[in-house]
C-alpha cells in the first residue's frame, strides 16, 4: 500500500510523457487524485496513537555506507502528505484554462515534484530525507525554466545558488553527525550526544537549508524575483507546498537531532523570523505587482509560522500545523486570483487595475472571502493557527509576541490594498469574463476547506496533536522546555 | 421550549437569513428578499424575549455547542451563556436591528446591491450575537472581529466610489490596532487563569484569597480596554467613525451607534470583576480621563460640522466618551442605561437623518437644507424627539441615564463632573444647531430637489416612531429614587440578581440628585432656547467652508487629527515601505547577494568554457553529479 506513494508518482510522471496531447489534462487529474486516494487510504490505516508508522527496511541497505531504507509516517507526516495530495489536482484544476495544462512535460514534472515531496516527508533516514529534497528543486527549477516569463533566467539561477547553497550546508551537518551515529536512521542520529557547541553549527547547517526556503529573513532575496518569475503553477508549488518542506524539516530534523542548539538557536532564529514577519508586511504594502504582493505576504505569513515552531511550545506547534495547512490552500488560492486577473488582463500591475467586481461578481466574491482568509479573520483556519501561535510567542517573550502581532493590522493593509486597487473603484476593461468553472471548483474547495477548518480545527489538531507530543516528549531540550 | 434551545435559535436564524439571500436572493424580488432578513431578525427578538423572561429572575444558564479545539492546558469552546447582561444586549441588537432592517427596506429600495446588503446585515447581526451571547472571551474575539468584517463590507458597500472603499479600509485597519490589544489581554487571561469563560475567570476573582499581582492585572485590564477604543471608537483610534459614515445611514444606525460600537462597553462591563480589582485602579483612571477627553473633543468638533451624517458621528463619539467615563468611575450599571437609551435615540437620530437624506436625493449637507418640518413632518417631529432625549431634556430617556453618569461623577470627581457639564453642553448646542438649521427656516436646495421632497413610505416612518417612543419612555428602565419609592433603579436590580460582578450599590442622596437634576435640566433648556434665537429668530446659517476661522476652522477641521496621523504614522510606513524596497531590498540585500554570485562566477570562468552553454542541462548534471559525489563520498568514508 504505502508503496503506492512512490509509484503512483513515477508511474504518472514517465506515462504522461505517451499520453496523446488532448488528454494530458484530464490524466494529469486523475492521477493526482489517485495519488489522493492512497494519501487518503494510509490516514484510514494509520492508528492515531502518534507513533511513526514504518513500512520501509530498516536494515542497513548498504551496509557499509550507513544508508537505511526507512520509510515511515506518523500524524505530521499524513497531514503534510494530505496538503500535497489535496494541493497538486487543486493546482493542476486550476491550470485547466492554460495552454501549459496540456504539455506532457509539464505534467510530467508536477508528479516528479509530487515524487520528491511525498519522499521528504515520509523519509526516516537523513540521507533519503537530503536526497528527495534535492529532488523536488530539479522540476521546480525545469517548471519555471522552461514556461516562466520572458526575463526569468537571473532570477532562477539566483533560486538555484541560494536553495542550493542551503542544502549542501544541510549535507554537511548531516554527514559530521552521521561520523558519531551508527546510520542515517532518525533514531539512530537522535541517538547522538553532542557538545552544545557542535550542535549549534551543525544545527546552523540545517536551519541555512530552511531559512533560506522557508524564506526567513534576510535569506529570502530569491524568492520574490523566483516567484514572479515562475509560471503560476511553479508559484504555486513553491509556495503551497515546497516551503512547507522546511518547516516540517525544523519540527521534523533540526529540533529533534539538535535539541542541544536550542539554547543558541532560538532566540535568534525567533527574531530573525519575527523580523521577516513586519518586514515583508510592510514592504508589502508599497509592491505594485500584485504578485509580489502576495510573494512579501507568504514572507511575512510563513516567517510568523517559523517564529512558532521556534517557541517549541505544544500549542504553538499545533498552531503552527493548523497554520501550515492554511497558507497552503490560500497562498494557492491567491495566487490563482492573481493569475484570474492576468489571463484577462495581461497585467499584474495595480495601478492599471480596477472595477472588476462590478463586470464579474463571483470573482469578487471568492476573491473577497479568500482576502478575508489571508487576514486570518474568525471562522477561517488562520484566525485559530493564529491565535495559538501568536499566544505561543507573547508566552514565550512579551515583546516579541506584540511584534509579530503587528501581522494583524498590516495584513489587512497590503491584502486590502490589492484587493481593493484591482477590484474597485471606476472601471478599467471594457469586459472581465467572471469565472471559468475551473477557477470556480479550486476556490470554492479552498474556501470551504478553510472555513471547516476555521469553524472546526479539532480535525486537524486531533489528528496531529498525539504525533506533535511525543516528538515534544522525546525532545528535552536544555532549556526545559 | 427552554432557554438552552432558545440560545441557538437566536444566534442562527440571522445567519440562516443571510445565507438565504447571499445564495439565491440574487434571483428573489426585493420585497421577499428584505421580507426573510427582517423576518428572521423578528423572530429572533421574540424567542429572545421568550428567553429574557426566563432567564430575568433565575440562574445564568450556559449552552454547549461544541468544542472548537483542546490542546494541552485549555480548550476554546463554542459555548452560549444567557444572564441579564447578555439577554439585555440581545434584546438591543435583536430589537433595535428589527426596526432598522426594516427601515433598510424602504431605504435601500432603488440600490441594485439590495440582497447583498441584506445578507451582510444579517450577518452583522449574527456576528454581534457571537460577541454578547458567548460564554467566553474567545466567542467574543470571534464575534468582536466579526463585527468588524461586516462593518468593514457595509462601509464600503457603495465601493464604485473608492473614496468609500478607502473608509472601509481605515475602519478596518484602526479596530484591527485595537484588536491587536484585546488579543494580548486574552492571552494574557489565559497565561493567568488557564481558561477563557467568563463564568471560570470571575469564580476565580472572586474567590477568597486570590492572588494577582498588580503588574499582571494591569495588563490584562489595559490590554481589555485598548481594544475598547477600537471598537468604540475612543483617542486615540476614533477617526475611523466619522469616515464610517460613508457606508449607507441605516449601516450608521445599526453598527455605528447601537449595537457595535458599544462592543467595549459591553466587554468592560462584563469583565467588571477584573477592573474592580487591586491593581486595575490606574487602568480606570486611565479608562475615565481618555473617556473624558473624547467626550469633549468629540462634541467639540461636531459643533461645526456641516454634514448631518458626520454630526451625528461625532456625537457618537462623544456620547461612548461619557460612557467610559462612566465605566471608569465603576458606575457599570449606570453605562448600560445610557447604553440602551443611546442605542433607542441614537438608531432615531441616524434613522430620522436618513430619512431626512432620502427626502433630499441624497445631500447631507445641512446648508443646503431648511424648513423641512412641513415638508416630512413626522421625520420632523421623531428627529425633535431624538434631539430633546440626546440634549437631556428633562424628562426623557436621556436626562435620567446621562445624569445617572454626571451623578456618579458629582460624587467622587467633581472635576469630571464640570467637564462632563461642559460636554453635555455642547452635546444640546450642536444638536439643536442640527436641529434648527435643517428643519427651520427657508429651504435652501435646488428646486428639483425640493419638487422630489417627499415624506418617507410607512416603512421608514414606522421604525422612527417606534424608536421615538422608546427614546421618550427609557427612562423609566432605571429611575432615580427621587419621585417614587418602589419600582426605581430596575436595571440595577436587575443585573445585581445574576450578572457576576454586579451590585445594585449605592445610591446618591435624592436632595443632591434632584438639583443635580434641575441644574443639567435647566441647562439643556436655556440651550435649546439660545439655540432656537440665534437659527431661528436671527436665521443664521452656518459659514461656507472658506469663511470659518479660528475655533470654528479647528472644529470644522476635526482638530486635524485625521493630518496628524497620516504625518506620524501612515506617511512613515509607507515611506519605509517603499524606500525599503528600493534600497534596502533591491540595492543592499539583492546587490549584496549578486556580488557574492559574481565572485563566485569568475571564479568558475575556468570551467564556464568547457560549458554547454544550455544552463538547464547544466543544472540537471550538477544535481546528479553532486549525488553522486555524495555517495562517492559515503562509502570512501566507511572503508
Amino acid at each position: 500500500m504505502e508503496v503506492l506513494l512512490f509509484i503512483l508518482p513515477v508511474f504518472f510522471a514517465l506515462s504522461v510523457l505517451i499520453v496523446p496531447k488532448s488528454g494530458v489534462r484530464a490524466y494529469g487529474i486523475i492521477g493526482s487524485l489517485a495519488v489522493l486516494g492512497v494519501v487518503i487510504a494510509c490516514m484510514m490505516q494509520y492508528s492515531n496513537d502518534g507513533t511513526v508508522h514504518l513500512f520501509g527496511n530498516k536494515e542497513e541497505w548498504l551496509r557499509s555506507t550507513g544508508i537505511t531504507m526507512s520509510f515511515g509516517y506518523d500524524g505530521i507526516s499524513l497531514l503534510m502528505l494530505l496538503l500535497t495530495a489535496v494541493l497538486v489536482p487543486l493546482i493542476l484544476v486550476s491550470n485547466f484554462k492554460n495552454e501549459l495544462a496540456e504539455n506532457r512535460l509539464f505534467t510530467s514534472m508536477v508528479f516528479f515534484m509530487q515524487l520528491g515531496l511525498i519522499g521528504v516527508f515520509i523519509s526516516m533516514d537523513g540521507l533519503w530525507f537530503y536526497v528527495f529534497w534535492e529532488i523536488t528543486l530539479i522540476p521546480i527549477f525545469l517548471i519555471s525554466w522552461w514556461f516562466g516569463a520572458p526575463e526569468r533566467k537571473a532570477a532562477l539561477m539566483k533560486f538555484f545558488i541560494y536553495t542550493f547553497v542551503g542544502s549542501l550546508a544541510m549535507l554537511a551537518a548531516l554527514i559530521g553527525l552521521k561520523v558519531n551515529a551508527a546510520s542515517f536512521q532518525i533514531e539512530d542520529l537522535k541517538a547522538v550526544i553532542l557538545t552544545s557547541k557542535t550542535a549549534c553549527w551543525l544545527a546552523l547547517g540545517f536551519f541555512l537549508a530552511f531559512a533560506i526556503k522557508i524564506p526567513i529573513f534576510p535569506f529570502h532575496t530569491w524568492q520574490p524575483d523566483t516567484y514572479t518569475k515562475s509560471p503560476m503553477a511553479g508559484t504555486m508549488l513553491l509556495s503551497g507546498i515546497m516551503l512547507k518542506m522546511a518547516l516540517y524539516g525544523m519540527i521534523r530534523w533540526m529540533i529533534p537531532l539538535f535539541p542541544e542548539a536550542m539554547s543558541c538557536l532560538q532566540y535568534p532564529v525567533i527574531i530573525l523570523a519575527t523580523i521577516g514577519v513586519v518586514y515583508g508586511a510592510i514592504i508589502a504594502i508599497k509592491q505594485k505587482d500584485m504578485k509580489r504582493v502576495f510573494a512579501f505576504a507568504s514572507m511575512s505569513h510563513v516567517g510568523l509560522i517559523a517564529a512558532a515552531i521556534m517557541v517549541w511550545d505544544f500549542d504553538a506547534l499545533s498552531g503552527s500545523m493548523v497554520q501550515i495547512v492554511n497558507h497552503g490552500l490560500v497562498a494557492v488560492g491567491l495566487f490563482l486570483a492573481v493569475e484570474i486577473i492576468e489571463r484577462r488582463t495581461g497585467t499584474r500591475n495595480l495601478p492599471d487595475l480596477g472595477g472588476f467586481a462590478k463586470q464579474a461578481p463571483k470573482f469578487a466574491f471568492w476573491f473577497a472571502v479568500l482576502a478575508f482568509a489571508s487576514v486570518s479573520v474568525p471562522l477561517t483556519s488562520g484566525f485559530i493557527g493564529e491565535f495559538l501561535m501568536l499566544k505561543g510567542l507573547v508566552q514565550f517573550d512579551m515583546i516579541i509576541g506584540i511584534i509579530a502581532g503587528t501581522t494583524l493590522i498590516l495584513g489587512a493593509v497590503y491584502t486590502f490594498r490589492a484587493y481593493q486597487l484591482s477590484m474597485y473603484g471606476p472601471v478599467t476593461r471594457d469586459q472581465f469574463a467572471d469565472l471559468h468553472w475551473s477557477e470556480l471548483i479550486v476556490l470554492a474547495i479552498i474556501i470551504i476547506a478553510v472555513v471547516i477548518l476555521g469553524v472546526y480545527p479539532a480535525i486537524i489538531t486531533d489528528f496531529v496533536n498525539p504525533s506533535l507530543k511525543i516528538v515534544l516528549e522525546t525532545v528535552s531540550t536544555p532549556s526545559g522546555l | 421550549m427552554s432557554v438552552s434551545q432558545l440560545l441557538p435559535l437566536i444566534l442562527l436564524l440571522p445567519l440562516i437569513g443571510a445565507f438565504i439571500n447571499g445564495t439565491i436572493g440574487k434571483s428573489l424580488s426585493k420585497v421577499v428578499v428584505g421580507t426573510i432578513a427582517t423576518g428572521v431578525m423578528a423572530i429572533s427578538f421574540v424567542l429572545a424575549l421568550m428567553a429574557f423572561m426566563s432567564v430575568q429572575h433565575g440562574e445564568p444558564v450556559t449552552v454547549h455547542l461544541f468544542t472548537m479545539i483542546k490542546t494541552s492546558s485549555f480548550s476554546l469552546n463554542a459555548r452560549l451563556f444567557a444572564d441579564n447582561l447578555s439577554m439585555w444586549m440581545t434584546l438591543i441588537v435583536t430589537g433595535v436591528g428589527t426596526l432598522i432592517h426594516l427601515f433598510s427596506m424602504g431605504y435601500m429600495k432603488h440600490d441594485a446591491g439590495y440582497y447583498k446588503f441584506f445578507t451582510y446585515l444579517n450577518l452583522f447581526i449574527f456576528a454581534m450575537l457571537t460577541l454578547v451571547l458567548g460564554s467566553n472571551y474567545f466567542m467574543l474575539f470571534f464575534g468582536w472581529e466579526g463585527v468588524g468584517i461586516c462593518s468593514y463590507l457595509l462601509i464600503g458597500f457603495w465601493y464604485q466610489d473608492f473614496k468609500n472603499t478607502l473608509a472601509a479600509r481605515k475602519a478596518f485597519i484602526m479596530n484591527r490596532i485595537g484588536d491587536l490589544g484585546l488579543l494580548i489581554g486574552l492571552f494574557l487571561i489565559l497565561g493567568k487563569f488557564g481558561t477563557l469563560e467568563y463564568g471560570e475567570v470571575a469564580k476565580a476573582v472572586m474567590t477568597e484569597g486570590f492572588e494577582i499581582s498588580e503588574m499582571l492585572i494591569f495588563g490584562i485590564t489595559i490590554c481589555l480596554f485598548i481594544g475598547a477604543t477600537g471598537k468604540s471608537a475612543q483617542i486615540p483610534l476614533f477617526t475611523w467613525l466619522p469616515d464610517a459614515m460613508a457606508g449607507p445611514t441605516p449601516v450608521s444606525a445599526l453598527i455605528h451607534a447601537a449595537t457595535m460600537v458599544t462592543a467595549g462597553i459591553f466587554l468592560t462591563v462584563r469583565s467588571n470583576y477584573l477592573f474592580e480589582l487591586e491593581g486595575a485602579h490606574l487602568t480606570k483612571d486611565i479608562m475615565l480621563y481618555i473617556g473624558l477627553a473624547t467626550s469633549i473633543v468629540a462634541a467639540f468638533i461636531a459643533m461645526r460640522q456641516n454634514d448631518i451624517k458626520k454630526v451625528l458621528a461625532y456625537s457618537t463619539v462623544s456620547q461612548l466618551g461619557m460612557l467610559f467615563v462612566a465605566l471608569g468611575m465603576g458606575a457599570y450599571t449606570a453605562a448600560m442605561f445610557h447604553v440602551t437609551t443611546h442605542a433607542f435615540f441614537k438608531a432615531l437620530l441616524f434613522l430620522g437623518s436618513g430619512s431626512v437624506i432620502h427626502a433630499m436625493s441624497d445631500e447631507q449637507d445641512i446648508r443646503k437644507m431648511g424648513g423641512l418640518r412641513k415638508k416630512i413632518p413626522i421625520t420632523h417631529i421623531t428627529f425633535l424627539i431624538g434631539t430633546l432625549a440626546i440634549s437631556g431634556i428633562p424628562l426623557l430617556s436621556g436626562f435620567y441615564s446621562k445624569d445617572e453618569i454626571i451623578g456618579h461623577a458629582f460624587e467622587s470627581h467633581k472635576f469630571v463632573y464640570f467637564a462632563l457639564m461642559f460636554s453635555s453642553a455642547l452635546t444640546a448646542i450642536y444638536m439643536f444647531r442640527l436641529y434648527f438649521v435643517t428643519f427651520f427656516g427657508t429651504f435652501r436646495g435646488t428646486h428639483e430637489q425640493e419638487h422630489h421632497l417627499h415624506e418617507a413610505p410607512a416603512s421608514m416612518t414606522l421604525p422612527l416612531v417606534i424608536l421615538a417612543i422608546l427614546s421618550v419612555v427609557g427612562g423609566l428602565l432605571n429611575l432615580p429614587g427621587v419621585f417614587l419609592h418602589s419600582g426605581t433603579h430596575w436595571l440595577s436590580h436587575h443585573y445585581a440578581h445574576n450578572v457576576a460582578g454586579m451590585a445594585v450599590g449605592e445610591h446618591g442622596d435624592p436632595n443632591t440628585t434632584l438639583m443635580l437634576m434641575v441644574a443639567a435640566g435647566a441647562m439643556a433648556v436655556i440651550i435649546a432656547i439660545i439655540t432656537y434665537i440665534v437659527y431661528v429668530k436671527k436665521n443664521s446659517i452656518p459659514k461656507e467652508d472658506a469663511q470659518v476661522k479660528g475655533w470654528e476652522k479647528a472644529s470644522a477641521m476635526k482638530l486635524y487629527f485625521d493630518e496628524i496621523y497620516d504625518f506620524l504614522f501612515v506617511k512613515p510606513i509607507l515611506w519605509l515601505s517603499e524606500k525599503g524596497a528600493h534600497y534596502f531590498e533591491g540595492a543592499f540585500l539583492h546587490r549584496g547577494v549578486v556580488s557574492i554570485g559574481k565572485v563566485i562566477g569568475k571564479s568558475g570562468d575556468l570551467v564556464r568554457k568547457i560549458q554547454t552553454g544550455r544552463t538547464d542541462n547544466y543544472i540537471l548534471w550538477m544535481v546528479f553529479g553532486i549525488i553522486g559525489l555524495i555517495v562517492y563520498y559515503i562509502i570512501y568514508s566507511k572503508n
